[in-house]
């Protein structure tokens, strides 16, 4: 029986912030005007072994700015587990308050950002931002992720959001759901879309220094861990977006096995 | 067969330069009453900063050389990544190996220091690194360990291990090759310094603080320690050290001192 804690790293790796490049990227045209590219990869790419999850996300549309993103749903493949021993927890309030440094070091749990944009009489004005994640208490059983998001110039916006543990259908596993919320910039301007994301979760070589039966121990943790077997085509991916409008896109990406296998 | 062969080959030609009283003009030695610091601009906004100490202070004496190099950024957080360092000693300066013997790059990174022969051994230090992910400043304390390398194209070499622990468990190996260099110096070392990754699309770490120690004052150490020998003679304005450095961006700085006579 899979690690539930497992399952909100890899619904952490998929949502709005995801999806990644590495490989080659799956494009997928959900709605006559939304285009979402979806990227995700293994570092390292081994069966069964502690890993990182990066992925890409970019967003575009033919009428010109994306929508404006109200809620993101990802999956990861079916197998891909969560150990969260060792790792500590981030209090919402606290971040909320107190930003990134407010939190335990050892309750990060990853990095990512992107470029987010609005409109501005007429012209898009493109601003950078960061991501940080934090893992969250669990709720009612489930693990949950803190997302700080960051933006300084322009605007400066900063504001987090929580990522949820869901569970996908087969071919998928565990999952993250985020609600993202309307993020005013200037008055007059629209509301921020998401032109690019980007996301860096887990690792294979993450340890922390904790005191066990009075002892100073460094405790290496296994957070994200690959799934054991790879199906044939490759360890898949989706990414299901909501926009403000109500339209949704949704993309799919396949990420190559380890050597030696389908 | 071959590599005994080699390795025979090399050991006389340590002991030979030893004997002439050339031999790796490691940095030597002494004192310390005065030391000057020499800072220079690398590019725009990166300065370097070397800070030689050799101890004891005594003409013709076997001693340590510890040297300090602190990198900083005006414009930014974090300096850029490091990728090529070339330091100059000054002539005369040369590392005594009573016990020859050497450690490959790839016993270290697969076994890291106790893989290595204790004769292999030249020094000690330290590092600080740090790179920006999200929008933190992870930093990052480095143990450091200088060997004999075997030699390359009949010049002597060193590598440096550099282990970190937390919160990545990481392992570097820096390669150095000591070359003839024109005077005031006597031997220049060439040092290349692989990427320091973090997390897959995140930037790579930067050396903030590198702090090595080679050899030991004699009352700390054994009587067949490996060491370094001040040169016997004082140049006038003192003993003068430089270095050059070239960044991952491109840019490039230098830096020059000199330590007080004795």
């Amino acid at each position: 029986m899979p690690d539930r804690a497992a399952r909100a790293w890899i619904a952490a790796a998929a949502p709005i912030v995801c999806a990644s490049l590495i490989f080659t990227s799956g494009v997928a045209l959900a709605s006559p005007t939304q285009t979402l590219t979806l990227g995700a990869g293994f570092t390292p790419n081994e069966l069964g072994a502690p890993t990182n999850l990066s992925t890409t996300m970019t967003f575009a549309s033919s009428a010109g700015l994306p929508d404006p993103v109200s809620d993101v749903v990802a999956y990861g493949p079916a197998g891909l587990s969560v150990q969260v021993r060792g790792v500590a927890t981030c209090e919402r309030a606290k971040l909320e308050a107190d930003g990134p440094s407010g939190c335990p070091a050892e309750s990060r749990v990853g990095f990512g950002g992107g470029v987010g944009v609005f409109d501005l009489a007429g012209l898009p004005v493109k601003e950078p931002y960061t991501l940080d994640f934090f893992l969250a208490p669990q709720e009612h059983g489930h693990l949950a992720i803190l997302i700080y998001v960051d933006a300084v110039n322009p605007v400066a916006v900063q504001f987090v959001l929580t990522a949820r543990e869901v569970h996908g259908p087969r071919p998928y596993g565990f999952g993250l759901a985020v609600e993202v919320p309307p993020v005013s910039t200037v008055p007059g301007a629209g509301n921020a879309s998401v032109e690019s994301s980007f996301a860096s979760l887990g690792g294979a070589n993450i340890a922390y220094y904790q005191t066990i039966h009075g002892k100073r121990t460094l405790v290496h943790i296994k957070g994200l861990v690959a799934p054991a077997t790879c199906p044939a085509g490759g360890f898949p991916f989706e990414v299901i977006v909501t926009f403000a409008d109500g339209s949704t896109s949704t993309a799919n990406y396949s990420s190559p096995c380890p050597s030696g296998r389908p | 067969m071959r590599s005994s062969a080699v390795l025979r080959r090399h050991h006389r030609a340590i002991r030979a330069a030893t004997a002439a009283g050339c031999a790796c003009a490691l940095p030597a030695a002494l004192s310390v009453s005065t030391v000057l610091v020499a800072t220079a601009t690398a590019h725009a906004q990166t300065v370097a900063t070397i800070t030689p100490l050799l101890s004891p202070d005594r003409l013709g004496a076997t001693g340590a050389l510890s040297f300090t190099i602190q990198y900083a950024d005006s414009a930014a957080n974090i300096p850029p990544p490091m990728r090529r360092s070339i330091l100059r000693f000054p002539a005369g300066l040369t590392l005594e190996v009573p016990r020859l013997s050497s450690c490959s790059v790839s016993r270290l990174r697969a076994r890291g220091a106790d893989g290595c022969p204790a004769d292999s051994m030249l020094g000690r230090g330290h590092a600080l690194i740090e790179a920006q992910v999200g929008s933190q400043t992870i930093a990052e304390n480095v143990s450091l360990w200088v060997f004999l390398g075997p030699l390359h194209n009949l010049a002597p070499t060193v590598e440096i291990l550099g282990q970190g622990y937390t919160p990545y468990d990481e392992r570097v190996v820096l390669s150095g090759t000591m070359l003839p260099a024109g005077g005031p110096y006597g031997e220049a070392l060439s040092l290349s310094i692989p990427p320091i990754s973090t997390l897959p699309l995140e930037p790579d770490a930067s050396i903030v603080t590198f702090s090595l120690t080679i050899g030991a004052p004699v009352q700390h150490r054994a009587h067949d320690a490996n060491t370094v020998r001040l040169p016997a003679i004082c140049p006038q304005g003192g003993f003068p050290f430089a270095a050059e450095f070239t960044y991952a961006d491109g840019s490039s700085g230098s830096s020059v001192t000199t330590v007080p006579c004795p």
